[in-house]
């Protein structure tokens, strides 16, 4: 788009047709609903030469008739004056939907794709209020500013509508704080990635005893009113505050990601670590209550740290995608025995998975996330991405850079469980601002 | 169940204004003009532009191609839009995905 209407260059975009409704909508959003667009069948990520010759040979499977003689009018042919001038949009919404009763309002909330689709805890005025009694700041102050994917419009939200999440979700004014940071960070719970990323959640600092979050047995379940409270609303506000989280149009993971639910939202049990929390790690006071967003995609589960940990640990970091990020979860038993084994700090911990978890170059190389998402890094010169594309195929290259590597202790010491959970901060390139901070305080939103 | 009208907030955010932005008009006939096919960097996407300037090439080879290469997937590439807007008369970019 920005060839078209800043260069002044005619341009054709040949879109996956499974994007479709998402490329109509992008489109819109940037006021050409005539972009030129066409669209062969999807998959091209795994096709030979010659079935994407097939591709261009056939038809648009979207608009119909030959794909070829498509893009060549929308090039050759002069286009409607509509077109030349684009589209202005309205999309400013009241601030009370039109009564209706409890039902009515459950569907329509429903229709409109504002829910996770299980019962929700309807906003009204009084509730809202309500929460809105968890903070001292201003109803209409703005909090911040969030999009589904980085080539989206950045849709705006004040503190009142993210108390109007924060009351669906089922959350008490008390929790209010933690969502409202969650909401400021900018970061989504409701990527639209094709991969079904979901978010996670770490708070850290003395609001974890204040809310009485979970820390212990069963802190990443259904358990504790905060935890699922928070995780809830982090989902919900970010669906509706970024406009929207609707399949095929705003959201495109193949599978989705049940993590989505609860976004995964735990404290860390501090108290019971061995090691510094993990917001003094990221520059923060231990009297200063934070929180953490990430992004996941799934894990991997050990029970005990015995004699043959480290070959353990090498398969489970290896067995993942490089970009996905390792995040290792564990119970303050498996922490324990970790320190018995000599690592007394978790950056020894982080430095020994980089140095030990390395697969060779081609393998590195050949997975969705190096080859669309570091492979930019490469196209831009920027280490050390560039030296491991251009080293041999049998050079060992680190699954996780120690800045995508994370150690968090959670758990109840019921067993030394530890998990792998692939997850990662929000890549910089993909924040409001690449100066964003992955860790953001609390305190200024009580 | 309560028959009660009840009155609640959108929850939805505040988006951005949409103001209208035109198309550049089509520069006619090909045939003697500079098409870019330009791959903007996802998987595949240099197969699929190297199979679109073969077919071109055979079937409208009077239109000149090059195929060239966006940096950021992400991101638009302004030094390469800039020689696209001095040396072409138009585009096809690929493949989103």
């Amino acid at each position: 788009m920005e060839l078209e209407v800043d260069y002044g260059v005619p341009a054709v975009a040949v879109q996956a047709d499974a994007f479709a409704r998402l490329v109509d909508s992008v489109a819109r959003v940037n006021g050409m609903p005539h972009a030129r667009r066409c669209f062969v069948p999807t998959p091209v990520i795994d096709r030979t030469p010659d079935q994407l010759r097939a591709y261009i040979e056939g038809d648009d499977p979207v608009r119909g008739g030959p794909f070829m003689a498509r893009v060549l009018s929308l090039l050759e042919e002069p286009l409607p004056q509509e077109a030349l001038r684009g589209v202005d949009l309205d999309r400013s919404a009241p601030r009370l939907v039109p009564p209706g009763t409890e039902d009515e309002l459950r569907r329509l909330f429903e229709d409109n794709h504002w829910t996770d689709y299980l019962p929700i805890v309807l906003p009204t005025e009084e509730r809202v209020e309500a929460m809105l009694a968890g903070t001292s700041r201003a109803p209409d102050e703005i909090v911040g500013q969030m999009r589904p994917t980085s080539y989206r419009e950045l849709w705006s939200y004040d503190v009142e509508k993210v108390a109007v999440n924060a009351v669906m979700a089922g959350a008490l004014p008390e929790h209010f704080p933690v969502i409202l940071a969650l909401a400021s960070s900018g970061h989504t719970a409701r990527q639209s990635s094709t991969s079904s990323a979901a978010g996670m959640v770490v708070v850290n600092g003395p609001i974890r005893h204040e809310l009485n979050m979970n820390m212990g047995i069963g802190a990443l379940g259904p358990y504790n009113r905060a935890n699922a409270a928070i995780g809830r609303a982090f989902g919900l506000l970010s669906q509706n505050l970024q406009g929207g989280s609707v399949p095929g149009e705003t959201y495109m993971g193949a599978q989705g990601n049940a993590m989505a639910y609860s976004s995964v939202t735990f404290a860390e049990n501090e108290e019971n670590s061995p090691w510094v929390p993990y917001h003094v790690q990221q520059g923060f006071d231990p009297e200063e209550s934070t929180v953490t967003p990430f992004y996941v995609w799934g894990n991997t589960w050990n029970e005990g740290v015995r004699d043959t940990w480290p070959q353990k640990l090498k398969r489970m970091v290896t067995a993942q995608d490089p970009y996905l990020g390792v995040t290792l979860l564990m119970d303050p038993i498996a922490a324990r025995r970790f320190v018995d084994v000599g690592f007394g700090t978790k950056d020894a911990l982080i430095e020994w998975i980089y140095e030990n978890c390395r697969v060779p170059r081609a393998e590195f190389w050949d997975n969705f996330g190096s080859r669309n998402l570091y492979h930019t890094i490469v196209e831009l010169g920027e280490e050390p991405f560039t030296s491991y594309w251009n080293a041999g195929p049998e050079e060992l290259i680190p699954v996780a850079e120690p800045d995508n590597i994370h150690v968090v202790v959670v758990g109840g010491s019921s067993n030394g469980q530890w998990s792998l959970f692939s997850a990662r901060h929000v890549d910089r390139r993909f924040r409001n601002s690449p100066d964003d901070p992955a860790t953001v305080s609390i305190e200024p939103w009580r | 169940m309560s028959t009660r009208k009840l009155s609640v907030l959108d929850p939805t955010g505040y988006p951005p204004k949409v103001v209208a932005r035109g198309l550049s008009q089509s520069p006619g006939n090909l045939d003697g003009r500079t098409l870019f096919l330009v791959d903007v960097g996802f998987e595949n996407s240099d197969r699929f532009m190297v199979q679109l300037q073969g077919w071109l090439a055979e079937h409208r080879p009077r239109i000149r191609t090059e195929v060239v290469r966006w940096k950021d997937q992400h991101a638009p590439d302004p030094e390469l839009c800039a020689r696209i807007r001095a040396e072409g008369d138009a585009a096809i970019l690929g493949v989103g995905t």
